[in-house]
Order: structure tokens, then sequence, then C-alpha cells
């Protein structure tokens, strides 16, 4: 079931014969903003575009059937060069097990693949209603060079902190957020850490101390070349 | 069979104050009792002296991971790799090298660097030769990063001191 | 940097931090022409377990604002991930919520066999609901003991201790280790029960279960104790759903969600068990519903401990679960099984899934995303802490600055969850 890219205008033909029931009732209430959807693995899953990610999740949280009144969770998802996802026939693992796949060979090194036309980030929503106990996956698509998308945190509080955070690892803004800082790294932190461009070896700078008694010559910097490390290096 | 909701029950705030400090007082009492009378009577409870005094580990216990050595004085380690390649933290290095003896493949350098090994077990559960086995050894602190670099001679154990690991593992891995 | 340095004249400690709050008229004594004291209480605060830094702006004793700030155990754990095979994972999962390392590998196996669209075999299930509830137990007696200890109960906090180290020492003899289990494989366990783990389990449990009693007969009724949690913390329920709070805290406020009960996995539909709820959201009700929960963990272990089946305890496939040892010495086919999956992390499908399950503090979830080669190319952890956390700070507004420590401490804040 390939997506097909969201620039062109995705009809939502629904890929899988027959939606779940909470498909249908989503599909009926959203169902003219929602891009395509899936259920995959069990898991049902909307596409909305940015514009709309607001209006989905009010309806989504207000409709009395659907009630989703949990945010359980936003991310995001980087997918440099990999337009669509990974929605590739899932039946290849069954059949034959001539599909190994080869990998990288350096455990530590990312393979970094072209970038794709589609946009490059994922924003990816998880819901939970906790009067119909269902949930529901929603993601929608941000572009690189406006890596930019609504709040929600005015509709969930508890997302503040989760927006705060996909900020800091993958550096998406949330338009309206009333406090979007970072939440596990420092204010100094030099690009975004789970962006797959960034090298997981890659250094930080040094951050020099700016609070009282900042004037004082810090303590010199000691140059430490580490022990000698034989065991990375191969004899000859 | 089935999971019931209840509420807990909250005790009602009881007006004798001091009553619930008397019966902590018994509590602790009793428990301070027991401790010195077993004390006394060389009860082994809970605590041991620990260099004199050892614990009893179970059979399971992942110790840090030690090379076989055969009953020849070589490893059983034929450098595979594939220690090495499962080892998460990428502890493990190993340079392979051939002689002319029986067992023609054998490892020149085997290093595991014990400051980042983490005793998850998973070189034992990879190696396909019953080389590498996690030990009941724990006490490897260093005062410098080079000492907690154990280089191949350090780390072989003679396979008799290992035997209980072994038939553990045997057992454990041991599938139908 | 001058700008900020200006800026932040009193306010040195680093520029990521909120503006003060206003002095409010109301609040301050007017002729009183001082801003509010900012208290940073943490990232070490001895009365905190959990590292955290609280920043309070006070008003006597009074709380102002305050910003809670978390982040330094951040650790890249999902960055981590990304570079490691499927199966390398697992032990980084330990070091999420380290108090109790079984459920987080249990969550994160789970989440690859939904992936896969395995099940794995019952008493596989079975021991992995032993181990669970044996880590939850363990979970709870440290934060309930932690928390006494902080309100000055270290009688109890040594009680619960012990009782933690006897059902440490069963997790001890079920995979090897105490704390960094790496217990659970993708679709099996690391090892069948150890012979006579029945017995040892009942006596241990019977133990433990009493010195649970006894922290209850110090703790509950005691004045000082009930003075400083009831009522104090209080976080309306719909806040905190909204918050996306889950696990015990959000069972005190009522609220019956319990993944173990409403999306039954393992084998929890075949066990007997009471979930605890409260009414009053506040931290007594927490504690209240944290120690019967450690109760009915006992009561189910001793149930799987009854009904556990024999029977293989690995998935028979392959292509997922290493082979047996005494095949990979002796067969071909084994041993390449074995250096294939060891070496290329096994094969599993592209796409993406989710999964949760009841861990200590909520929901645990994982959302995998794979793209078809042995690594993940995005595993994100649900942590129930960080969403527990975060209506911490809202929360403790205009409430007293004592009533940190034991909102903080029932909050049970996991640092290696929270900051992944
Ligand atoms: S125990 Fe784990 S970390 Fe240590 S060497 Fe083996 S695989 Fe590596
Ligand atoms: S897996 Fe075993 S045989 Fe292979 S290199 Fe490691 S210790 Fe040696």
């Amino acid at each position: 079931m390939p997506e097909s890219n969201p620039p062109a205008p995705a009809p939502p033909t629904p890929p899988t014969p027959e939606p779940s029931k909470l498909m249908a009732a989503i599909l009926e209430r959203v169902g003219a903003l929602v891009e395509q959807w899936h259920a995959e693995h069990g898991d049902d899953r909307i596409h909305v575009a940015r514009e709309n990610i607001v209006a989905v999740c009010r309806l989504l949280r207000d409709s009395p059937e659907l009630a989703f009144d949990m945010c359980l969770d936003v991310t995001a998802v980087d997918y440099l060069g990999n337009p669509d996802g990974f929605i590739t026939p899932s039946q290849v693992w069954d059949e034959n097990r001539a599909a190994w796949r080869h990998l990288p060979q350096s455990r530590h090194r990312l393979v970094q693949p072209p970038r794709g036309p589609s946009p490059r980030f994922a924003v990816v929503y998880h819901l939970l209603s906790t009067s119909h106990l269902h949930r529901i996956r929603i993601k929608s698509r941000v572009p690189e060079d406006d890596p930019t998308i609504d709040t929600v945190s005015s509709l969930w509080p508890g997302a503040n902190w989760l927006e705060r955070e996909t900020w800091d690892m993958y550096g998406i803004r949330f338009n309206g957020h009333p406090d979007l800082r970072r939440i596990y790294l420092y204010e100094e932190f030099v690009g975004h850490p789970l962006r797959k461009d960034y090298d997981k070896q890659h250094e930080q700078p040094i951050q020099e101390y700016v609070g009282p008694g900042a004037k004082e010559p810090r303590r010199p910097q000691v140059e430490y070349a580490g022990p000698e490390r034989k065991n990375t290096q191969r004899p000859d | 069979m089935a999971a019931r909701v209840v509420k807990v029950v909250r005790p009602a705030p009881t007006t004798k104050q001091w009553l619930p400090i008397l019966i902590g007082l018994g509590v602790a009492s009793a428990h301070f009792f027991r401790n010195l009378f077993g004390f006394i009577r060389g009860r082994q409870d809970f605590t041991v002296n620990f260099p004199e005094q050892r614990f009893v580990q179970p059979p399971a216990m992942r110790g840090m991971p030690v090379l076989v050595q055969m009953a020849n004085g070589k490893e059983r380690c034929v450098a595979c790799g594939l220690c090495e390649w499962a080892c998460p933290t990428s502890c493990i290095t190993i340079f392979p090298a051939e002689t002319a003896a029986e067992v023609e493949r054998f490892p020149e350098v085997f290093d595991i660097d014990m400051a980042r090994c983490m005793f998850c077990g998973l070189c034992e559960e990879a190696c396909p030769e019953e080389a590498i086995v996690m030990s009941r050894q724990v006490e490897i602190s260093s005062y410098s990063r080079r000492g907690s670099l154990w280089r191949k001679q350090d780390l072989l154990v003679p396979e008799a001191e290992l035997k209980p690991r072994l038939d553990y593992l045997r057992a454990q891995y041991a599938r139908k | 940097m001058p700008d900020r340095n200006a800026k932040t004249l009193n306010d040195p400690i680093d520029s990521a931090m909120r503006p003060r709050a206003e002095a409010s008229p109301s609040q301050l004594d007017p002729g009183l022409d001082a801003p509010p004291m900012r208290l940073q209480f943490g990232p070490s605060h001895p009365a905190t377990h959990g590292t955290v830094r609280i920043v309070l702006d006070l008003d006597g004793e009074q709380i102002v604002d305050a910003d809670v700030q978390i982040g330094y155990l951040h650790r890249g754990f999902e960055k981590e991930c990304e570079t490691g095979y499927y199966y390398q994972n697992i032990p980084y999962t330990d070091r999420l919520n380290y108090s109790s390392a079984i459920l987080c590998n249990t969550a994160y196996c789970m989440t690859v066999e939904k992936l896969l669209g395995i099940t794995t075999p019952e008493r596989c299930d079975f021991i992995r609901v032993i181990g669970g509830e044996l880590s939850r137990m363990a979970d709870h007696m440290l934060c309930v003991g932690s928390s006494a200890m902080e309100l000055a109960a270290f009688t109890p906090f040594l009680y619960l201790l012990e009782a933690r180290e006897l059902v440490l020492d069963q997790i001890d003899a079920l995979c090897g280790a105490r704390i960094t289990t790496n217990a659970i494989r993708i679709g099996g366990v690391i090892s069948d029960l150890p012979a006579g783990f029945r017995e040892f389990a009942t006596a241990k449990l019977d133990r433990a279960a009493k010195l649970i009693d006894d922290a209850h007969k110090i703790l509950t009724d005691n004045i000082v104790f009930r003075r400083r949690m009831e009522g104090t913390g209080y976080i309306s329920p719909q806040d905190l759903i909204a918050h996306g709070v889950t696990g015990p805290m959000l069972r005190a406020g009522g609220v019956a969600l319990d993944l173990r009960r409403t999306q039954p996995y393992l084998v929890y539909p075949q066990l007997d068990f009471d979930i605890p709820i409260g009414e009053h959201s506040d931290n007594f009700d927490r504690y209240l519903v944290r120690l019967e929960e450690i109760r009915q963990s006992r009561r189910m272990v001793l149930q799987c401990l009854e009904k556990i089946p024999a029977g293989p305890v690995n998935v028979d496939d392959p292509r997922i679960r290493w082979p047996g040892k005494n095949h990979v010495f002796g067969r071909m086919e084994e041993l390449i099984d074995q250096f294939k999956l060891v070496t290329e992390g096994g094969l599993f499908p592209p796409g993406e899934v989710y999964f949760a399950l009841e861990a200590t503090n909520g929901e645990f979830g994982f959302y995998l995303v794979s793209d078809g080669t042995g690594k993940p190319y995005k595993c994100r952890l649900r942590s129930p802490s960080f969403s527990n956390l975060s209506p911490l700070g809202r929360a403790l507004i205009g409430r007293q600055l004592a009533d940190v420590v034991p909102s903080f401490g029932m909050t049970n804040m996991i640092g290696g969850e929270c900051d992944r």
C-alpha cells in the first residue's frame, strides 16, 4: 500500500478494504480533513495536513463518540531521503527468507540517503480516549525549510512538554506554544540531536559560563588526550 | 477470574493520636529485638560481612565476561567475532590470527574494556563456541582507565572453574 | 552574551529559565517591596529521589510559581536505539525505569513482536508476568519507602528496602541480575524459571508481605505522615487526563484506567486481581494505591506460579529467536542462523507500530518505525514519568514549600525513564 506523495493532493482512498469501527466514526466526523488513513498492525492512523491539525484534534477531542481526551505522545519522525515512509508490502518478510537486507558496514555511522522530494518530517500524535478506550495515531508532514506546525497544547495541556521535547529533539517549531524552550538540552545546544543528519558522535562546543563571576578567567582547560586506546587500532 | 476495580479504604483519622505512634514503636521494637537476638545467636539474616563472607549467588548470576581456557592452556575462542558484533557497547576488540594447530583460528588480541561493559550477557548468548561466559567475578574496580582494559591473558579462566556456569548455560540455552 | 548577563543579574544560573513571577500585591505585603524569592530545588536535593530541578518562586512559604526542569539524565536513548540492532537495545531499556527493568524489557520486546506479528508461548507470557509484577513490587516499594524517608520516616524505608531486596532476590534468580535485568528477548525470555523457583518465591514473598504490613502499620495512621500527605498535591481528575497522566497517579484520582484490565495483554485476563483506585487525588491516595498494588502484584505472582503451564518459553522461529546452543554447536543450519541473526539483527517488516503496557508509573509505550532492516529507524518511548511530572508545576502553585517533597515523591519520577 504505497503512500502517494503528499504534495500531490492525495485522494482519501482507503488502502485497506474495510475501515474499522473507530476509523469509520472518525472518517464520518473529520473525513474531509483526512488525507489518508491506514490500519497497520492493528493501529489506526490518519494523515492530516499540517494546517488542519488543530481543527482535526479539536473535533476528535470534542465529539462525544470519539472523545480523545488524552494526548499520550507527540513526537516526530525524520524521513530524511525516505519520502514516503516505509510502507512496502510486509508479506515479503513472510514469504521468503531471501529478503535479508544488507546493512551498512559500520554500526555507528548512519547512512545518509539523498533528500527526497516530499516533506522531511512527520509529526506524530498518539491519542487515547479514556472513556471509549480507543486509540488513534495522527501523522502530519512538515517540510524541512519551514518546520512549523500549530500547537495542540491549548487542547491538551499535556502536549506542552511533549511539544517542547519535539522542538528540542527535531527542531520543529510549534506555532502558538506558550513556552517553547528546550526541555532536555541546554539552550545553547547547537542542532537537534534526533535529526538523522545529526551524527551520533558529534561533539558540542563548550559554552562559556555567563553568570556572576564570569569575568574571572576560567580554570584553564586541561588538554586531556585520554589513555592510549590500543583496542581501537589494528596492529600492523 | 478478572480484574476488579476497588476503592482504597482510607482509614478514618483516629482521635487517639498517640495510639498509632505506640503501634509504630511496637513494630520497630519488635524488629529491633528480633534482629538483636538473631545477631546474638549468629543468625545470617540479611546483611553479610562482605569481604569475609559472600553472598550465595544464584546460578543465573551474570558477572563479568571471561574467556574459557581449555585444558591445553589455549582459549576456546575461534575469533569469529560474533561477540564483538553483538556487544551493544562495542567494548570487545578482537584481532584474529591463524596457527598450524588443530584449531587454527585464534584471537591474537582479545580485549574487553570493562569500563564500558554492562554485564548484559549478549556476548555469551551470541558465542557459537561457548568460549566467552559470564563469570561470578564482579570486583573489577581499578585505579586508572588503563586498568579497566582487560587483555586476553587476564580474561582466561580454566574451564574447570567455570563448570557451574557452563552447565547452567547448556541448560539455559538448550532447545528441543 | 552580555545582554543576557544584564537581564539575568539576579538570576544567574541560566537563561533557560522562565521570567520571574510578578509580585502581585495580593500575595506580597505591599510594604515589603521585594520580588518573590527564587529557590533552586534540586537537581540533587536530598529530599527528592530523582534528578530534577524545580525552580520555585516563593512568597514566604507559599509557592508563587514553579518551573519543573528535567533533562539531567538525558542519555539519548532514542538516538542510541537507532544505531543498534533490535536485540541490542534490550539492555538499554533496562536503564529506562531502572527500578522495574523487566517491565521495560517486556514493553520493548512486545512492541517488536507486534511489529513481527507473532505471539509468544504461554509459559513465556507467564514468566513475563511474574517478572513484571515482581518489578512492579520492587518499584512501588522503593517509591513508598523513599517518599516516607523524605518525610523523615526512616524506619519504614528500611523495611521496604529489605522487602525490595527479597523481591530482587527473585528477579536475580530469574535472570541473573538484580537491576539491569536484560531478561526478556524478542520472542521469548532469557531463561526458563530456575528449579524450585515456586517455593523460593513463595517464601520470599511471604517475608516481604510481613515487611509491607509493618511499614503500613507504622505509616498509614501516623499523624505526621498523614498530615503531610492528605490533601497535598491535589490535581483534579480532569487535569490528570488532560495532562496525559496515567498509572497509580491517575487511579488515585478515581479514573480506573489500567491497561491490564482495559486492553488485556499477556495472561492478565486469566488472573484474579483488584485494581485499587482512590477518590481524593491527593498524595495520601497515591500512597494507598501504591501500597495496595504491591499486595495485588504479590497475589498475581502467586497465582502465576500456581497456573504456569509446562512448555517452551521461546517461539520456535529461526528468523526471530536465536537458536538453541545445543544445536549451534552441532548443526550447520543453526550455526548459520546464529551468525545471520547476530550480524544482521533479524528480519523485520517495514511499517510502524505502537504498543504500550501498564508499567509501574503508567502507560509505558514504544513507537517503532521500521524500514525493514535489523535496526529500528525510530524508537520512541512514551514515558509515563514524563507525562506524570508535567502537571506538577501547576499543582504546586499556591501550595506550601513543604508540599513539594511529598508531591514529588508520590509522582515517582524515575529519571532514566523521564529523561530518556
Ligand atoms: S556483557 Fe554485554 S557489554 Fe559486556 S562484553 Fe558482553 S555483550 Fe559487551
Ligand atoms: S563469539 Fe565466541 S568464538 Fe566468537 S570471537 Fe567471541 S568469544 Fe570467540
